[in-house]
């Protein structure tokens, strides 16, 4: 199954590293949308749907935690997964992101791997 | 905090973050030169929470190039400019963040937006630094924790 991804990153070269190791992985991709920050990302979101939303925090304009909450406060957002990727590794930032909604959280740095695992994992997919 | 601690810390979050986002070798440690090269670039980026103080790092013009082209993956043209000065600053972001996780993992921070700074004036006496050789060029890196943190 393919799926459609949302990335949402202040650096367009972030989005498109994310996007490479995404198919580096294996990880199916439908579609692909780009947002440079969580107001944009739900501008996008108003016009098309998507499978799975990953989000940068430190942003202008709208932070990964406003977009966290926007997604929340929406009946139609609540139920896509988002993956929180951020270089914050400490249990603090992780905590804070999953009690705001955030279904995955994966710091940078990360192997394809890694990435995919935790892609599927918040998807339910079985790779066995 | 220990600056063997630090300097450790340094060393390993440089390796992790080149090896694995930017398709870069750590071939071993260079002498942390107190002058900067003619040609180096640096970025520098504010961080505060349980600590805080700043971190930079420096570049020399060889190794910023390969390293933006390995991270955006550029086959033919070289990155412009302004792409390597984004990739730096995306890479001093990411060794930052990456620095102070493996530093106090039950810790908490907040990193300023990194910014491109003048390579002359990166580090100082009161930065524990420690340099790499990636084959390409070299790459320093300066921690600052400020006194009372």
């Amino acid at each position: 199954m393919a799926y459609r991804v949302m990335i949402v990153d202040d650096s367009p070269s972030m989005r498109a590293f994310v996007r490479r190791v995404i198919d580096l992985s294996g990880f199916q991709v439908d579609t692909c949308l780009n947002a440079g920050n969580g107001a944009q990302g739900l501008a996008l979101l108003a016009q098309q749907a998507v499978d799975i939303i990953l989000t940068d925090i430190n942003m202008p304009e709208m932070n990964g935690e406003e977009f966290l909450q926007r997604l929340e406060e929406h009946d139609r957002y609540r139920a896509i997964p988002v993956v929180v990727i951020s270089t914050d590794a400490t249990e603090n930032r992780m905590q804070r992101m999953m009690q705001l909604g955030a279904k995955g959280y994966i710091s940078k740095p990360f192997s394809p791997e890694a990435l995919r695992r935790e892609l599927e994992r918040v998807l339910g997919v079985s790779n066995g | 905090m220990a600056d063997t601690a630090v300097a450790e810390s340094l060393a390993a979050a440089a390796a992790d973050v080149l090896e694995t986002m930017f398709f870069s070798t750590v071939i071993g440690e260079a002498a942390v030169s107190a002058t900067a090269p003619a040609d180096a670039v640096a970025a520098r980026l504010q961080f505060s929470g349980a600590r805080s103080g700043a971190f930079a790092l420096r570049l020399t013009a060889g190794a910023a190039q390969v390293i933006a082209a390995n991270f955006l993956a550029e086959e033919t043209d070289e990155p412009s400019q302004a792409q390597v000065q984004e990739v730096v600053c995306e890479l001093a972001n990411m060794m930052c963040g990456s620095v102070l996780s493996r530093l106090d993992r039950g810790g908490h921070f907040e990193l300023g937006q990194p910014a491109m700074a003048d390579a002359a004036e990166v580090g100082g006496p009161a930065a524990v630094s420690r340099a790499f050789d990636i084959g390409d060029g070299e790459i320093a890196v300066f921690l600052s924790v400020d006194a009372q943190s």
